[in-house]
């Protein structure tokens, strides 16, 4: 609503000139390139987060070399271990390393992320574009559908859905999805509205131009620094929205960790081993802190009008 | 005019509160599969007492009729009986309701009453000490788990003082069972639960007002305003504010919905006995009834919230027409 | 000579920018009678307008590093925030180059127009609402009454800058600063709205400043100009003889570059050649002189001051200075 809708605005009156080309014009990327440089915050929160990213692609490697543990191995004459010899970070109610699982599980929280980013921009981006291009009955049909979706108390529909799916990763990106994508589609039709009566497109389509071709070599393009800004910015809630989802319960099941469900049964540990509940909440804390931080920093530098 | 557009939003409405509906049963429907709500509640049951148990609740027909005989019902304003206990889905509202309306509407008024003058100070001194402050306090709220806040409050003003023998705060439920109930006990239940609400929203808007805020301050009847010899706090409180809260009340409108789902987790973490919590506890127990009841509710709320941040924001902006 | 009743004295306002200090008025003198309009004619970015916001301290985010505005014998850079509010609005008044979003878009229009009264007089709604009702129909809106309860969005251009005028005039102000005041509307508005400036200068005897970048705007309205450039006067004086034997030759090239009816035969139009100054990085010497056809090396080494040429003129301009006449191909 407040967001980056109004982007298509800024851009590139070289791009309507050139005629050949209806990208938006280099000088744009590079621009916004150069201002995301020059934002020291925001490079090093985007830093860190390939640091996390490296972390849970070499999982095996880091746990291997690092904590000497696997994530689900069960050492019951261990339980409870506080951090320090032996267990870095301490060690669970079963005696499981906490930063091994600790490791593992930014693998399932960032893949899930990615993940459920990737399927809201392309199904969101897919429904936005064909909405707003073809327009008409098609059109309402569409939104009326993205307006229900939207309309659902997603919660609810998160603890209907992991109910019914049995969740894995692939499965909770799928349900945190089934709503991401309404937004993006809101967004994206919003954007083809506005392109779509600029005159490249009406020029190019009185050549005769194919529809499909039409949306994808033309529109896809100008929606882009859209999508790229709600992408930055989408990482971080969906990061809180499956935390939390593994802490009521409803999303990864133990025993694969997760950060979230490490603090399911935290409330029991109160009295005798805190690390277990501050760890995996710091580390939530400040993957979303980073992700926030640099989605921010790719808005400001995207479109500077909103900053 | 004004008639014309709330009826056709309206009729626009109902589609959408079909459609959640329809969703939710269909889910629903899958999901159960031949469980019976409440079979747990007595395993020495015969098949033929399941058979008679799943007729009686309607579960033996296909899920479309069961989906017209609830909507049927719920235009007779009835919204059947719950699954598991067999009082009505209407009661189990209306006593949660109470409780989850005390929390959220605290945690707004807070909200509010917070991030208002936050975000008005932090646009009038932008790029200040104080402003950078205050940004960096709300990017971490945006970024805290609600639910991990939770605990770490609980973690220490509970657990903590308590186990130093200071005065502590209780960490669940609304009210004391025992010998509670009383305002100041009440009050004792809802601070937790309410800060970390309140954090959330606090974050939240004070940074949409400040940028509304800026972005107000440079238009040009605010030079108007202080060439005509305004005190600055007539110009920022009166010209500037009146014109930066109206994006607001559409934010503050679109969080209504909130009031029932938006502090589900909070609910559970603090087990707060609200709507949020009954949502969550029925939907696990497969209480079709009571889950379809506060979809529908909590349906309703988005769309009047909705509808509510359109009207006042016509009426807050003289340039907006109903059309 | 009458006292004048405002003199800006040497002012000088800086802003700062992540390239350094912009000086964007340097050195700027000038009086102001009562009752006289006084022209202020210049490109955009000369620092017209900067000039008249420093005279009411709205200059923000800008500095008066020093110089003074002297104002019925107080010095208006050294009032307190308190005392400058006294003269905003109710002595000094200013109008705004556009009107579309200079007047609050969530107030009603009489609300508004009656604000300063009740600012400046204390005067209660219904006695501040009368008289500006009054007042809206002296700028010449239609049903005054019935208008006073629209909001701006629903009036036109013109009318909205008649609306901005009468709430200028409300606490009937000694002076009237008209910063672009026709630039944002239709031509056919744009004489409407200089015959209504006119009248009130002569109706309430209001002095009135008059910001333009367009020559045929000040041609009619004002007995006497200035020129600016750069964030410098670069020539003053009496409209009639700046138009016929400028003095600078930045005036002479404004002045053909616009079509005249006067004009003894048809010359085509010639366009200043090369492009505003950038503020930051001023060319030395005469900022004018790149882009000079009469330059003279002296002209990029050191900056003329402003000084008497002819009898009724100011320049600032070797050439000049030194008894050449301005004429050319």
């Amino acid at each position: 609503m407040i967001g980056p809708s109004r982007v298509a605005e800024l851009d590139m009156p070289g791009a309507a000139i050139e005629g050949s080309s209806t990208r938006p014009a280099q000088s744009y990327w590079n621009e916004s390139w150069e201002r995301l440089r020059a934002n020291r915050i925001g490079i090093m929160a985007g830093a860190l987060i390939v640091v996390f990213a490296l972390i849970a692609v070499l999982a095996p490697v880091f746990s291997a070399v690092l904590t000497h543990y696997e994530p689900q191995t069960i050492d019951l004459s261990k339980t409870f271990s506080p951090p320090g010899s032996g267990h870095l970070l301490g060690s669970d109610e079963l005696g499981r390393d906490t930063l091994t699982r600790l490791i593992w599980g930014a693998r399932v929280t960032l893949g899930v992320a990615l993940l459920t980013v990737a399927v809201s921009l392309t199904v969101g981006t897919a429904v936005g574009m064909m909405a707003g291009y073809y327009g008409g009955w098609f059109d309402d049909v569409l939104m009326r559908l993205v307006d229900t979706v939207l309309a659902i108390p997603a919660i609810f529909l998160f603890i209907l859905m992991s109910i019914l799916f049995k969740p894995t990763p692939v499965s909770l990106a799928l349900i945190i999805a089934s709503v991401g994508w309404g937004q993006v589609a809101r967004l994206v039709r919003g954007e083809v509205l506005s392109v779509k009566q600029r005159d490249f497109i009406l020029a190019t389509r009185s050549i005769g131009a194919r529809h499909l071709r039409l949306m994808a070599r033309h529109l896809l393009p100008n929606v882009l620094p859209v999508l790229i800004v709600a992408a930055s910015l989408g990482v971080g809630q969906i990061i809180l929205i499956e935390a939390a989802l593994d802490f009521l319960g409803l999303g990864i099941q133990p025993p694969t960790a997760s950060w979230g469900n490490m603090l399911t049964n935290a409330e029991s540990y109160f009295f005798h081993s805190v690390w277990l509940v501050y760890f995996p909440g710091v580390m939530i804390f400040v993957t979303v802190l980073a992700s926030n931080v640099f989605g921010n920093a790719i808005r400001d530098a995207f479109d500077p009008r909103l900053k | 005019m004004l008639a014309k557009y709330v009826a056709r939003r309206f009729f626009a409405s109902i589609v959408v509160v079909l459609g959640v509906t329809l969703i939710t049963l269909v889910l629903m429907d899958r999901t159960r599969g031949t469980y019976v709500p409440g079979i747990d509640l007595n395993p020495a049951l015969r098949p033929e007492d399941i058979a008679r148990l799943r007729a009686d609740l309607g579960l033996d027909r296909p899920f479309y009729i069961w989906y017209i005989t609830w909507i049927w019902g719920v235009l007779h304003g009835d919204f059947g009986r719950s699954m598991i206990d067999g009082s009505t889905v209407m009661s189990h509202i209306l006593d949660r309701l109470p409780n989850t309306l005390e929390l959220t509407g605290t945690a707004i008024l807070i909200g509010v009453l917070i991030s208002i003058p936050v975000g008005v100070i932090g646009a009038l001194r932008h790029g200040s000490k104080t402003d950078h402050t205050m940004t960096v306090v709300s990017v971490a709220g945006f970024a805290v788990p609600q639910f991990w806040m939770g605990l770490i409050l609980i973690l220490i003003f509970s657990v903590t003082l308590e186990q130093h023998g200071l005065p502590w705060l209780p960490s669940s439920g609304a009210y004391s069972a025992v010998n509670g109930g009383d305002f100041i006990d009440r009050v004792e239940h809802l601070i937790l639960p309410a800060t970390v609400l309140s954090f959330f929203y606090t974050s939240t808007w004070s940074r949409f007002i400040r940028s509304s805020m800026l972005e107000v301050l440079s238009q040009d009847y605010i030079r108007t305003a202080r060439a005509k010899g305004m005190s600055e706090r007539r110009v920022v409180y009166l010209h500037g504010l009146r014109n930066a809260l109206i994006p607001l009340v559409t934010l503050i409108g679109l969080e209504l919905p909130g009031l029932v789902s938006g502090g589900l987790v909070v609910e559970v973490v603090f087990g707060w006995p609200g709507i949020g919590k009954l949502a969550f506890e029925r939907a696990l127990q497969y209480d079709y009834t009571t889950v379809m009841g506060v979809t529908f509710f909590a349906t309703m709320l988005v769309i009047a919230g909705n509808l509510l941040a359109d009207l006042l924001y016509g009426v807050l902006d003289p340039r907006i027409r109903f059309a | 000579m009458t006292q004048p009743l405002l003199e800006v004295q040497d002012l000088h306002t800086v802003f700062s920018t992540k390239e350094g200090w912009v000086k964007a008025v340097d050195g700027v003198s000038f009086e102001l009678h009562p009752g006289e309009t006084l022209g202020i004619v210049g490109e955009s970015g000369c620092g017209k307008s900067v000039t008249a916001l420093s005279i009411m301290r709205l200059q923000r985010p800008g500095l008066i590093k020093s110089g003074h505005v002297m104002f019925k014998g107080d010095d208006l850079t050294k009032a307190t925030e308190d005392e400058m509010r006294d003269v905003r609005g109710k002595e000094i008044a200013m109008i705004f180059q556009d009107p579309m979003t200079s007047l609050n878009p969530v107030f009603r229009t009489g609300w508004q127009v009656a604000e300063p009264l009740r600012l400046h007089h204390g005067w209660n709604a219904k006695k501040s609402l009368t008289s500006a009702i009054n007042m809206l129909g002296r700028v010449g809106i239609p049903s005054a009454t019935e208008r006073a309860e629209d909001y701006p969005h629903q009036f036109s251009g013109g009318m909205r800058q008649r609306v901005m005028i009468a709430m200028g005039l409300t606490t009937t102000p000694e002076v009237l600063i008209a910063d672009e005041p026709t630039t944002a509307l239709d031509v056919t508005i744009q004489a409407q709205i200089l015959d209504l400036l006119r009248h009130v200068n002569q109706e309430f005897g209001t002095a009135t400043i008059l910001i333009t970048h367009n020559l045929g705007v000040v041609a009619g309205m004002c007995k006497r100009i200035i020129v600016m450039y750069a964030g410098r006067i670069v020539e003053a004086g009496p409209t009639a003889d700046v138009f016929a034997h400028p003095k600078h030759p930045y005036t002479w090239a404004l002045l053909r570059s616009i079509p005249r009816l006067d004009a003894e035969r048809h010359e085509p139009l010639k366009p200043i050649e090369g492009l505003p100054p950038n503020l930051v990085d001023l060319p030395g010497g005469c900022a004018f002189h790149p882009r000079c056809a009469f330059k003279i090396e002296k002209c990029s080494r050191d900056v003329p001051a402003l000084q008497r040429v002819g009898d009724t003129q100011l320049s600032a301009c070797w050439v000049t200075q030194a008894g050449t006449e301005l004429k050319g191909a």
